[in-house]
């Protein structure tokens, strides 16, 4: 294709577009509010938010448009990601609102997570290694930013640096993974890739592999897979509640939809190696995510490690690699964003003085407190043990299922096996709220905004547990032209 | 005049590239060390990429490059701005100091 102008096709990207215009103007708009009038930011922020979801659901047709001579693709995969990323992102500022309140220059937070969600929009987008980069630069630099937001406290900066350090790594080493491929491809657009491998010489040479095992390495510290998980409790630990919420889903969304386009578009012709890789990545996320777990205290640590417990399930589905295994692997994404979303909204409500909520012997006697906020905790706590019939149970069933049908018995099997021994830690957390005293006194916060998402989050999870199938069929559809 | 092949620029990058990992991995003192191991890394990648792309006679690796570099600098300047918020709490910058986050 020539690169001129008249084949410049860029109506697929508006709504990143309008996502960088506003960060911009929000951005502008902050220095000239006065404090009484520093409201319309968030509101602004969570509208710019929904107006690209709508956008980008418009915008996706029946067959995937390129744009940008390639580098980007739009097709409903990408479309529903979005939708999954976006919302992510409305939660948390909607969550912020409380926790935030007294941090300096908060303005420049929203801008930060509008920048974070366009990185992770490119990257669901991407068709090319050099925008995958560049989206998922843009992306971390943006949440390793958000991760310090605090930074009078030292939890917040050095969460943050360890976070910087691991996370740079992992982009050095996808970088180092992506130039083999190019040179054995000579080119950086992920069909061109798919070409070069789909002969048996290139699939044997050592340059691929190392390309294929550099990339792996990458993708799995970005998605926080075992045992490239090191950073992920302690980030989410320091982090801000409502960013530890935001990073749990929407980069986890943005990876696993990256990485299911890599594998599937630039790398299917190396199945067989990589399922060898993400098979060992899998079962190890699974054992030390819900194993781990089990040891903490605070409630943020186990909560990271049950993301990398979720992760290794989510795997499963990546590694069927077929219609139904995708389908899982979105249908999971969605009933997760809602789980941890509701989980953290209630971790907030439980906030007092400062740090406090954030322990187990916290939730002690919490049914005596608060018997809304106790129930929704043991609705969302089943949910994620995968107790039938609740959400979490749907998206487990689902994601064995496609293993079991593309013939990975075992793996469904060890799954099977790890979810149960998972159950023991979420289940510990509801003998906490509703089978112990009380330990001291307290008042949770009784905050609409929070409240709402708590509301919303739980009755999501409710109700996909009895209804799955329109659900599926949603995430069957997001399919349609990517498969 | 001896001929230069793709290899010899190959190993050069791996050879970059390791310096820069093990220096990451065995470095127990500063954290500044740290992210000049991560620069070492990205140079190896920069090398790799122009290599490839003088032996492929492809222009796309060398333009890669210039967006390494760039995404780079941004990186250094995020990575040291929370050096400093670090510092300023800890008034510390080396790596044992890093260990209020423990489970």
């Amino acid at each position: 294709m020539q690169y001129t102008l008249e084949n410049l096709v860029i109506y697929p990207l508006i709504p990143e577009m309008f996502i960088a215009l506003m960060a911009m103007f929000i951005l502008l708009l902050d220095v000239f509010l006065t404090d009484a009038k520093k409201k319309l930011v968030p509101a602004l922020s969570i509208l710019t938010l929904l107006t690209a979801m709508i956008i980008s659901f418009c915008a996706v047709g029946d067959a995937p448009v390129s744009a940008f001579f390639n580098y980007v693709i739009q097709d409903s995969f990408a479309a529903f990601s979005k939708g999954l990323i976006c919302a992510a992102g409305i939660f948390t500022i909607v969550m912020s609102q409380r926790y935030m309140k007294g941090e300096s220059h908060l303005g420049e937070y929203y801008v930060l997570i509008l920048f974070s969600i366009l990185g992770m929009m490119l990257m669901v987008s991407a068709n090319n290694f050099l925008s995958m980069y560049l989206g998922m630069e843009l992306m971390a630099l943006s949440v390793y930013v958000l991760v310090g937001y605090q930074r009078d406290m030292l939890r917040s900066s050095e969460a943050a640096l360890k976070y910087f350090v691991l996370g740079s790594l992992a982009s050095c080493m996808l970088l180092y993974g992506v130039t083999f491929l190019y040179g054995v491809s000579g080119s950086l657009h992920f069909s061109d890739v798919a070409k070069a491998l789909s002969h048996h010489e290139a699939q044997t040479s050592m340059a691929v592999l190392t390309g294929l095992v550099f990339i792996m390495a990458g993708f799995a510290f970005k998605v926080s897979m075992a045992p490239f998980h090191m950073w992920t409790p302690d980030t989410y630990e320091g982090a801000p509640t409502p960013i530890t919420a935001f990073m749990s889903v929407a980069p986890k969304v943005a990876g696993f939809v990256l990485f299911i386009r890599v594998l599937h578009d630039a790398l299917a012709p190396m199945l067989n190696e990589y399922v060898t890789i993400l098979s060992v990545l899998a079962v190890l996320s699974m054992i030390i995510g819900n194993l781990a777990a089990i040891a903490q205290r605070s409630i943020k640590r186990m909560l990271a490690y049950s993301t990398v417990g979720h992760v290794g399930f989510i795997l499963l589905g990546v590694i069927s690699a077929t219609e139904e295994g995708y389908t899982a692997v979105l249908f999971y994404m969605l009933i997760y964003l809602f789980m941890t979303m509701g989980v953290f909204s209630v971790l907030l409500l439980m906030r007092r003085d400062g740090l406090k909520g954030e322990l187990l012997d916290d939730f002690a006697g919490l049914i005596h407190v608060h018997k809304g906020y106790a129930i929704a905790m043991v609705l969302l706590m089943f949910s994620m043990a995968g107790i039938p019939f609740l959400g979490g149970f749907w998206a487990k069933f689902y994601v064995f299922m496609s293993a079991f049908n593309a013939g990975y018995t075992q793996l469904a099997l060890i799954g099977l096996l790890f979810s149960a021994i998972g159950a023991f830690y979420y289940i510990r957390v509801i003998k906490y709220v509703l089978f112990d005293s009380e330990r001291e006194a307290f008042n949770p916060l009784s905050d609409k905004p929070l409240q709402a998402v708590l509301v919303l989050c739980t009755l999501f999870v409710l109700v996909s547990g009895f209804f799955p199938d329109p659900l599926i069929k949603v995430c069957q559809a997001a399919l349609v032209g990517f498969i | 005049m001896i001929e230069i092949g793709l290899t010899s620029y190959l190993l050069v990058a791996a050879c970059l590239f390791s310096i820069g990992m093990i220096g990451l991995f065995l470095n127990r003192k500063n954290i500044i060390t740290v992210l000049m191991c991560i620069e070492l890394m990205l140079l190896a990648v920069n090398i790799n990429f122009v290599a490839f792309s003088h032996y492929l006679n492809d222009i796309n690796g060398q333009i890669f490059v210039f967006f390494v570099l760039t995404v780079a600098a941004a990186e250094v300047a995020v990575g040291l701005a929370i050096l400093i918020a670090f510092y300023r709490n800890r008034r510390s910058v080396s790596i044992e100091d890093m260990n209020s986050l423990q489970g």
